[in-house]
Formats: C-alpha cells, structure tokens, sequence
C-alpha cells in the first residue's frame, strides 16, 4: 500500500467474547445461542438500521441474521464452530442480508431524513454534549457520503470506520485479502473526506 | 480535517447507534424454538405453571392464570415465556419429579448469582421426608454466619418444589417463610412423611438432638420422617439438648443430617 493512510486509525475492539462464545456453542448450540444474540444484537441492528434508514425493517434483517446464523451452525461440526470468527462471521451474513433487502431499490442511507428534510430517528433518543453540537450537522452528511460510495468501497469502509473491525476481521467477513480490504476502506475514506468537503 | 473527520465520524457512529428492541431476542428465540415455553402441571399444592428452555426448567409459579404468569416471569427474568406448542422430554420429567419421583432435571439458574446457587444446590440434596435448619445450609457452605442470606436465596428460587427449598425450616422447626405460604410448606413436608407438630414440640423443650445409642449416632430431630415414628414406637433413644451431650455419651453425628461440621 503505498497511499498514506489518515492519521487516526479508529480503536478495534478484540473480539474476546466471540472466542468465548464460539466455544460455548460448539459445546451446545441450543445453550449458548441466546448468549449470541443479546451480545450481538444492538451491533446487528445499528448496522442493518443505518443501510436500511428504517428500524423496523433493520430489526426484521437482523432476526434473520440470526435465525441464518443459527441454521448454519447446527450444520457445523464442532472443531468448525470453534474456529469461527463469530463477529466478523455475523457481519458477512449481515451484509448479505441487507443487500437482499436493498435489491433493486436506491440505497437508503441517503434517506437519514425524512420527507420534510428533518432526520430520521433510528437511533435511540440520547443528550448531546454541546461539544457534539458542531459535529451534529456534519454526521448527517455522512450518512449520504457513505451512501455515495460504491459496494465495495463502502462495505470495507463501513466496517472499519464505523463498525471499527481490524482488517483481519473485515478481510474474513468480505472474504477479501487483508490488503484489498486496507486500500478500499482508504479510498472509501479519502472519499467520503472530499464529499464532506464539498459540502462545507 | 482529518481531526474533524474523526468527530463527524464519531458523531455519525453514535447517533446512528441502536439498541435492539426488548423483544427482539425473545421473539429471534422463538423462531428457532429456543425461547422459554410453558404449560400447567399438577403437583402436590396444587397446579402450578413451569417454564422451561434448552437450559432447562426456568420458573415454577403459582399463578392465576396464563397472563398472570407470564406478567410475572416477564418482570422476573426480564425475557417472555410463551405458551407450549408441543410436549418435549422435560415435560414428562417435571411431572414426574413433581409426583415425587426421583429425576435428574437440567435446572436453569442463570439469573442466581454463585452464592445463591450454591444454596440451591444444597437444598437439592436435602432427600425427601427430611428438614434441615437455615443455619445448618449456611455452616455446610462454610458461611455459618449467613444464615439470612440463605434465607433470602431460597426465597428466590426459581423453581420450588423441584429444588426443595421447603425443606428447609427455621431452628426452632416452625416452617418460616415460603412462596407458596407457610401453610403449604407444613402440608408439604407432612406429605412427604415429616412430622414437623411432633418436632417442633421437641424443639420447644429444647431438645436439639435425638441420641440412638443402639445406631451409636446422634440426629437432628428432622433426619427422616421414620425417625420420630421409631421414638414413638419407644425405641432406645435419648433426648439430647447440646451436642457435648451427646459427645460425652460417645456419640457419633449422623453421616445422613450431618448435625455438627464435619
């Protein structure tokens, strides 16, 4: 790669509990999958939620997630249970399903607003420090330049800039080589960075 | 730019950010057949409602109704409990431990934290037609000062009757306290063979232990329903009021009631 990367890289979480899990459900699928979904499930929806522009639609996607996950799995046998990557194994399935969804149709990340221009509010009601309130205009621009973005760009730019997967994690979930999935997520960023420029 | 990027990136992330709905991980369980389900079974006090999921049977409750229940189990577990579709193994199982038959239950006690486990697990081991003091479950845990804990966890079993916790009554053998009342544990504990009026008598004259020199041992009075049945039929006995009593007499504790630490 020889395009400087930006100078912040965003904190990647391990996926610690994955690991965990991943054992626990190759000992029992049945016992640990509840385990799986109320660790995973807010995750699943934010991401479903914001391709989607539409809760009730992202929660539906995400039933199905794991309603495939879980089929997938008791198909599995237990040395394959154990070795997945459970996190980035759930973003794969999520990312297929939200493209299901979105077949055929425009892409609704674009639509964070409603009809009448004011946002859409998929997130959860919270307060925001008077620090954010700068910050609040431009966040909604980011929701059109990510909708901008070609698939390919979007997905590996997606993953590590919002969901803050390690490139590891995000080559495994896009089945992509680590350097393919590093160069899109850049030129998704230095595209979104140009987009949000344009606009100011 | 790059610093006000990161904002604008930080503040799409969290104001995109969703929690799931409370329902949602019930209602993905029940596609799979994973979530609790319950029906009504018979047992000694009654008919009570029992919940079960992979993990095993959830709640036992009395309850008015259906609604009833499943408001409760809602407020206590913080999940919902569906009514059952089909009739698996656990089923058969619980009806049969309830009738008293000597079953090995998966029992479901995630919410319990490791102390309160801890108790359940040994009121388990209490065999029916005996009783056991609060204090005598918190000297076997090797915490005999906590005997109001103890209380307070098998107030909060989740499954009575198949963890019997009614077996496990106040020093002086008046019943104390119990989910189902206190009436229901004396009828419980008599059904099961305990003569609990004949031991609480004993403990009012400030007997402690029953000494049976032809056995070498000596007892709580609540070892077994048999045992007040043997006193009454005159065999040799002694009524004992402290343990060095009965280790002066060269008595042996009971390997069953284990009456003093091991």
């Amino acid at each position: 790669m020889t395009a400087a990367l930006p100078a912040f890289e965003p904190t990647t979480s391990v996926d610690e509990v994955g690991e965990l899990l991943a054992h626990a459900l190759a000992d029992d699928v049945d016992l640990a999958f509840e385990q799986v979904v109320r660790t995973y499930q807010d995750r699943i929806v934010s991401v479903a939620a914001r391709s989607l522009g539409d809760r009730q639609r992202a929660e539906e996607v995400a039933q199905d997630v794991f309603v495939r996950a879980y089929r997938a799995l008791v198909t599995y046998d237990r040395p394959r249970i154990r070795k997945l990557r459970l996190r980035s194994w759930l973003y794969a399935i999520t990312l297929n399903l939200i493209r299901n969804a979105v077949r055929g149709k425009r892409l609704r990340t674009v639509g964070l607003e409603r009809d009448d221009g004011s946002p859409r509010p998929i997130a959860d009601p919270k307060p925001t420090p008077e620090a954010q309130a700068e910050a609040r205009v431009e966040w909604q621009l980011v929701g059109g330049a990510i909708a901008k973005l070609s698939p390919k760009l979007r997905d590996a730019f997606v993953l590590r800039y919002v969901e803050e997967l390690s490139y590891d994690e995000i080559a495994d979930a896009l089945s992509q080589p680590v350097g393919t999935v590093k160069a899109n997520a850049h030129r998704g960023l230095m595209n979104v960075r140009a987009f949000l420029e344009e606009q100011s | 730019m790059t610093e006000q990027l990161r904002r604008s990136l930080d503040a799409y992330r969290e104001n995109t950010q969703c929690t799931a709905s409370p329902e949602f991980a019930s209602e993905t369980l029940d596609r799979l057949g994973l979530a609790d389900r319950y029906t009504t079974l018979e047992s000694t006090i009654g008919p009570v409602y029992v919940a079960w999921n992979p993990r095993g049977v959830s709640a036992v409750r009395q309850a008015d109704d259906a609604e009833d229940f499943e408001r409760w189990f809602r407020k206590r577990f913080a999940r919902r409990a569906l009514p059952a579709t089909s009739t698996p193994q656990i089923v058969d199982d619980v009806r049969r431990a309830l009738a008293g038959e000597d079953v090995q239950l998966s029992i479901d006690l995630r919410d319990c934290t490791p102390f309160e486990a801890a108790v359940l697990r040994k009121a388990q081991e209490i065999p029916s037609g005996h009783a056991r003091p609060y204090a005598w479950v918190a000297r076997e845990l090797n915490n005999p000062r906590a005997v109001r804990a103890v209380g307070n966890a098998l107030a909060n079993n989740p499954v009575p009757l198949l963890i019997p916790c009614h077996r496990v009554v106040r020093s002086d053998y008046t019943s104390g306290e119990y989910v189902f009342g206190p009436a229901a544990k004396d009828a419980l504990l008599e059904h099961e063979g305990l003569h609990m009026h004949e031991i609480e008598a004993l403990a009012k004259r400030g007997v402690r232990y029953i000494g049976l020199p032809d056995d070498n041992c000596f007892c709580l009075p609540s070892c077994g329903g048999d045992l007040i049945e043997r006193l009454d039929a005159h065999e040799k006995h002694v009524e004992l009021h402290s343990v060095d009593e009965a280790l002066a007499m060269g008595l042996e504790p009971c390997a069953t009631c284990r009456p003093i630490a091991a």
